[in-house]
This record gives structure tokens, C-alpha cells and sequence, in this order.
């Protein structure tokens, strides 16, 4: 899942090697929805004056693959000039205190920009993180916003290694690792909401499934025009399509027919029944209440 | 540790903004336009509440991390003709321990320090409600309550809350929604009475302890510029891609669990509604207790009264002076009148846990029956 324009780069991976795994750079990385939304609300509360903003990465480290996972994300103060960059460090580790007593597994994994270009002050920075991370690698996370004219917004992960045959802090190669964004169900429902942001919320169970079945029906609607296309000879046919579709229509509803069906809607309807009286119970029990000292 | 936690952040809150500035000069530097929507004196009322895409998604994060407890964070906005705005959030930190008195002193060193370095890089820094998560729609709780009447005193407008449902969310249905106090309840709640009088008088039953706000969702255009980009299908560089990768996303179209025949949610909902209808028994149980003690007190000064009134009717009869009458009150002690207050507290989360479940069997039900109609084909 590309999360920006598509790039010829290729992901390096390197072999995995025993003999140091804590100082491996990480193979990929995965952010989570609040972090790049929080990116890009600092962005927008930008000074007129500052071209890019920083801040600072959370997340998890995974013990066995070489992935991390950036959960959330500060903005952190900084300055450029043209003779020097300045990061208010004592802000970020304050910030990072108080991160730590709301998730204390969430540690400093590297840090953000606005912007996809990479200068001598990107590497003075990643330095500066490095140091934070140590003994791990820093990663470093670009968004491009797209709000400058012919850039496409996107996200992109680059780790840094140094280079030169005398290792200085302003010199640093920027390599690019693979970046997904991942959600668990509670945030892709929250992603779906703010997709769709003209409907009213919130919306109901039975409102969801509706609009849930409606999406199927579109997607049947899809799969039939496809069919009735490669039938008629319109289309040239994909085997592997073909099979997909049989694989999804041949899904077997037998438990259903087994009888389950009926003593599960049994249950149901119980479940309905006993839902319907407690609430009648309560609210007769509230309005006695009101009733009885009189 | 309820009251301990409103007590933080009732030391912690900025007094109320509400306080006079010396407008005059600045009348006519606001165009006339504006000088109707902005309200010093906070004397426009809050009608809607309007939730920020990074609240919404900084919400579900740390409700979704913090599934053994609740969670609890701080709104941070602004209102602007009588909408609230609410435009940024931060958690607070989880008390477990019983130490009242130093965990909401640390939680209020915290929110102060938070609300410090917010304001360092331009983010909003004014309080206007904090935001709760709950499971199965049940958010009546003590805590809620305690924390929002203190904010009501404390915060222009008195502050919203809004409640999540976590287990509404993971089912795809992102659930949130704003309250605030009803009058009725802040009038009995001032004289700190929950008596079944103040409950009558004040018209109180579990649905009228809350009234709930209009709310809806805003995305900035950067914001919603970005997922619309993120949800568009990108075709793969590569030449004679597997079908299942010709085109991705990074956020794919959603196939929604809503269509998960199981009823796993549905037992753990109804243990809820055990759980909980048991412990309303239990708080019933001692009001009436309670009650008959009351009553018993009473009737033990009711007969003393008499028997004195009797004695002295004789003793007026006999020719001699009637003894005093004496002050009941002071002799018996009838104890004050128990606070109702819990016992709705947990009617309400009775209700609200078989509101969900009448909701969930219904959606069941249809689902089961569009199963079957699709298996007879």
C-alpha cells in the first residue's frame, strides 16, 4: 500500500545478520492514522515565517522483525536560518515526560518534517535524533502536504547512514525504507467517518449495515458487468479473476441450513424480548420512583 | 477516586474567562459583522458542537490503547456563535492507585504542564470539556457526573462532554457523542441533595440527568485533501501484477465487520446487563434499608410525642402543670435521607447496556434473515 505517488526506488533490505541486532536500521515502517493527522495540524498552525515543521516520533519498536510502528507524534519547536538550525531540546524532552506517563511503552523512534526536501539541516537533525534513539537507528518521516503548486502529497520513511570517509554530523545519507499506514478496526471506522464528513453522526447500527449492503450491491453490480462483458466476448478473461469469484460465490452457507438456524433465531429474538423489557423495567422503575414518597 | 480526580481538575482549571474585559474602546475596531458572533461575556449558548478530525482520531487512539480502563482527556477549543468548536485534545493520565490526594495533585501539575507546552507551539490552549470512553453505551458513572458539575462551574458554558463507544467503533460504527448537564440535575445537584423529595421536585429520572448536544464532524480541507488521497487506488508500477495488487490504496474501501453473522458481542452485552442489574438490586437494597430506618426513627418519635401529649393531658386533668415538651430532634435522631444519586447512576447504565442490546439483536436479526434469504437461492 503506497501511501504517495508511486517512486522507482527500491527498498534495500539488508540480510539479516546475528551479529548486531539491536543496531540494525529498520526494514519498514507503519504510522497510525493520529500521527499523521497530528503532522499535519501542526502544520496548519504554522508561523508565516517557517518553511517546515519538526517534531518528534513515538512508537513501538518490534523485537523480531525489523519494523516499526509510529503511534504518535509532538510538534516540537525549531528555527532556520540561513547560518543555523535550532531545535528546542528542552521542550521535546519535556513533552516526551509527559508522553510517557499517559503510554510509557511508547518511545522516541525518530522524527517528522513537512516537506520532501532533504538538507544539511535534515541530517544535523537526524543527528540530534540519533543520539535521542541511541542505541537504535532514527527513523525519519517526510510529508508532503501537497500544498505547493505540482508536488504530490505523500509519506515517505528514510533512514540515514553516514557518509564519508571522516563520519561528520552534517553528512548523511537518506535511504528510503517502505512506509504503510495501519489501522486497527477502531481507527479505520474513525478514518471512514471523517472520510464522509457531509453525514450526519452519529449513525446507527442498523444505518451502517445499510449502507454496508449497499456498498456490496455496487460491488455485485461491478463483478456482473465484468462478467456479462468477458461472456459477451467484450473483454479478454483473467483466469485468476475467474477463480477469485468462485472462490467468493462458492462460500458455503451450510451451517445455516444445518438447523442452527432456527435455535440461533430463537436466541435472537430472546435476546430482543429481554432487551425490550428491561428498559420498559427501568423506565417504569425511574417514573415510580418519582411517584412513591408523594 | 472519583472525587479525587474532579478535585484536580478543579485546582488545575483557568478561572472562568467569562470575566469583563474593558471592550469599549475596541468596539469599532470589530467590523459589524463579527461583533454579534463574538460573546465576551460567553451570553450566546452552545447549540452544537463541532469535533476536529485530529480530535476524533487522537480520541480513538488512546480509548482503543487504554481497553482495561477507561479514558479520560481534556477538550481544548473555542466558541463561536454558539457552536463549540473543539479543535484539539490530550489525554490525562490513568490514577490506579488509592492515593487521593497525591495522584490529582500530579494530574493537576500535569494538565498544567501539557496545557504550558501547547500553548509554546501555537496549539489552542482553553479547556471547554473533556471526552470519556465507554463500552456498550453505558457512560453514566459517578466520575462523569462529579467532573462535569465542577466543570459547569468552572468553564465558559459550562463545559461538553464526549463520550466514545469503543465497542461501537470497532464494529465500524464510530460512535461519538456530546452531553452537558441538565439544569434539573445541577439545581439538585448545588444543594447536594438526592433525596426522593429533591428527585420529585426537580423532575430527575436516568434519562434527564444529561441532555445531549448536536454534534458533527469537521475535517479541515487539508485534512480531507489527504485522506481523499490516501483512499485513491493507485495502479501498481509493476508489469503483470497479481490481480490482487494491480490497484491498492493505502486506506482500502471498507468491507465493514457489520456483516459478521456471529453474536460474540451479544452474550458479553448481556453479562453487562447482568452485572449491572445486579448491583442496582444491591443499591435498591440498602435505600430500602435505609428507608426502614427512617421510618422506624420516626415512629419511635411519633409515640414518644403522644405518649408525652397523653401523660400531659392527665396530668392537666389531675390538677398539675404539664410537663414540656421536649425537642424530639434532639432526643432521636433520624438519620438524613439517602442519596438517590447511585441508583440512577446505575438505572441509567441499565438502560443504556439493554439499549445496545436491543439495537445489536435487531441488526442480528436482520442480518440473519438476509443469510438465509441469500442461501436459499
Amino acid at each position: 500500500m503506497p501511501l504517495g505517488p508511486s517512486s522507482s526506488a527500491v527498498h534495500l533490505q539488508p540480510l539479516p545478520s546475528s551479529s548486531a541486532p539491536a543496531n540494525r536500521p529498520p526494514s519498514s515502517v507503519t504510522i497510525h492514522p493520529a500521527a499523521l493527522f497530528s503532522i499535519l495540524d501542526h502544520y496548519l498552525r504554522r508561523t508565516d515565517t517557517q518553511e517546515r515543521v519538526i517534531g518528534t516520533l513515538l512508537g513501538l519498536r518490534s523485537e523480531n522483525d525489523d519494523s516499526v510502528d509510529v503511534r504518535g507524534s509532538f510538534a516540537v519547536l525549531h528555527s532556520e536560518t540561513d547560518e543555523q538550525v535550532a531545535v528546542d531540546m528542552e521542550y521535546h524532552r519535556a513533552m516526551y515526560e509527559l508522553n510517557q506517563r499517559i503510554s510509557p511503552k511508547e518511545v522516541i523512534v525518530g522524527w517528522y518534517s513537512t516537506g520532501s526536501n532533504l538538507n544539511t539541516y535534515s541530517a544535523l537533525i537526524q543527528n540530534f535524533y540519533s543520539q535521542e534513539t541511541a542505541p537504535y537507528p532514527a527513523i525519519h518521516i517526510a510529508l508532503n502536504t501537497g500544498t505547493v503548486a505540482g508536488e504530490q502529497p505523500g509519506v515517505k520513511a528514510y533512514i540515514s547512514s553516514p557518509v564519508g570517509v571522516y563520519p561528520k554530523a552534517e553528512n548523511a545519507v537518506f535511504v528510503p525504507i517502505p512506509v504503510d499506514l495501519r489501522f486497527n478496526d477502531a481507527e479505520r471506522s474513525g478514518i471512514r467517518l471523517l472520510g464522509t464528513p457531509s453525514d450526519p453522526v452519529p449513525t446507527t447500527d442498523l444505518s451502517l449495515l445499510e449502507s454496508t449492503l449497499e456498498s456490496v450491491l455496487a460491488m455485485l453490480d461491478r463483478v456482473l458487468a465484468y462478467v456479462q462483458a468477458v461472456v459477451a466476448g467484450d473483454k479478454p478473461g483473467d483466469a485468476a479473476i475467474g477463480r477469485y469469484l468462485m472462490d467468493a460465490f462458492g462460500a458455503g452457507t451450510e451451517e445455516l441450513e444445518k438447523g442452527g438456524f432456527a435455535s440461533s433465531l430463537q436466541d435472537t429474538l430472546m435476546m430482543s424480548y429481554l432487551a425490550n423489557l428491561v428498559r420498559a423495567q427501568a423506565e417504569v422503575s425511574a417514573r415510580l420512583a418519582l411517584v412513591t414518597a408523594q | 477516586m472519583a472525587t479525587s480526580m474532579a478535585a484536580a481538575l478543579a485546582a488545575s482549571l483557568p478561572a472562568p474567562q467569562a470575566a469583563p474585559t474593558p471592550a469599549a474602546p475596541t468596539h469599532d475596531v470589530i467590523p459589524a459583522s463579527m461583533s454579534k458572533v463574538i460573546d465576551i461575556e460567553a451570553e450566546i449558548p452552545v447549540t452544537s458542537v463541532q469535533l476536529d478530525g485530529l480530535v476524533v482520531s487522537k480520541i480513538i487512539k488512546h480509548s482503543s490503547d487504554s481497553a482495561s480502563h477507561t479514558a479520560h482527556g481534556l477538550l481544548l477549543g473555542l466558541d463561536l456563535d454558539g457552536t463549540l468548536e473543539i479543535s484539539g485534545s490530550f489525554p490525562l493520565p490513568h490514577n490506579s492507585g488509592d492515593e487521593d490526594d497525591r495522584s490529582s495533585k500530579t494530574t493537576g501539575r500535569y494538565q498544567a504542564s501539557v496545557l504550558r507546552s501547547l500553548k509554546e507551539v501555537r496549539a489552542d490552549d482553553s479547556v471547554v470539556g473533556f471526552y470519556q470512553s465507554t463500552t456498550m453505551g453505558a457512560f453514566f458513572s459517578h466520575t462523569l457526573v462529579d467532573t462535569q458539575a465542577i466543570h459547569q462551574d468552572k468553564l465558559r458554558h459550562g463545559g461538553i462532554v464526549i463520550v466514545h463507544d469503543v465497542s461501537q467503533t470497532t464494529r465500524g460504527n464510530a460512535s461519538f457523542r456530546a452531553f452537558r448537564l441538565s439544569r434539573e440535575f445541577l439545581n439538585a445537584y448545588r444543594k447536594n441533595s438526592f433525596s426522593a423529595r429533591s428527585l420529585i421536585s426537580n423532575k430527575l429520572t436516568f434519562s434527564s440527568l444529561l441532555e445531549e448536544v448536536p454534534l458533527k464532524i469537521r475535517t479541515n480541507p487539508l485534512l480531507s485533501a489527504f485522506i481523499e488521497t490516501l483512499t485513491e487506488p493507485h495502479r501498481s508500477t509493476l508489469p503483470q501484477a497479481h490481480p490482487s495488487e494491480t490497484f491498492s490504496a493505502a486506506v482500502p474501501p471498507l468491507y465493514s465487520t457489520s456483516l459478521d453473522l456471529g453474536n460474540a458481542a451479544l452474550t458479553k452485552n448481556l453479562e453487562h446487563v447482568i452485572e449491572t442489574m445486579d448491583s442496582y438490586k444491591t443499591e435498591e437494597g440498602n435505600l430500602a434499608y435505609h428507608a426502614r430506618q427512617i421510618a422506624r426513627e420516626k415512629a419511635r418519635a411519633e409515640s414518644y410525642v403522644a405518649k408525652r401529649k397523653e401523660e400531659n393531658a392527665s396530668r392537666v386533668a389531675q390538677g398539675l402543670a404539664p410537663l414540656p415538651e421536649e425537642d424530639i430532634s434532639r432526643l432521636f435522631k433520624i438519620p438524613p435521607e439517602p442519596s438517590r444519586l447511585e441508583s440512577l447512576l446505575l438505572l441509567g447504565q441499565v438502560d443504556a447496556y439493554a439499549k445496545t442490546l436491543e439495537g445489536t439483536s435487531s441488526t442480528t436479526l436482520v442480518k440473519m434473515y438476509a443469510a438465509k434469504a441469500s442461501s436459499e437461492i
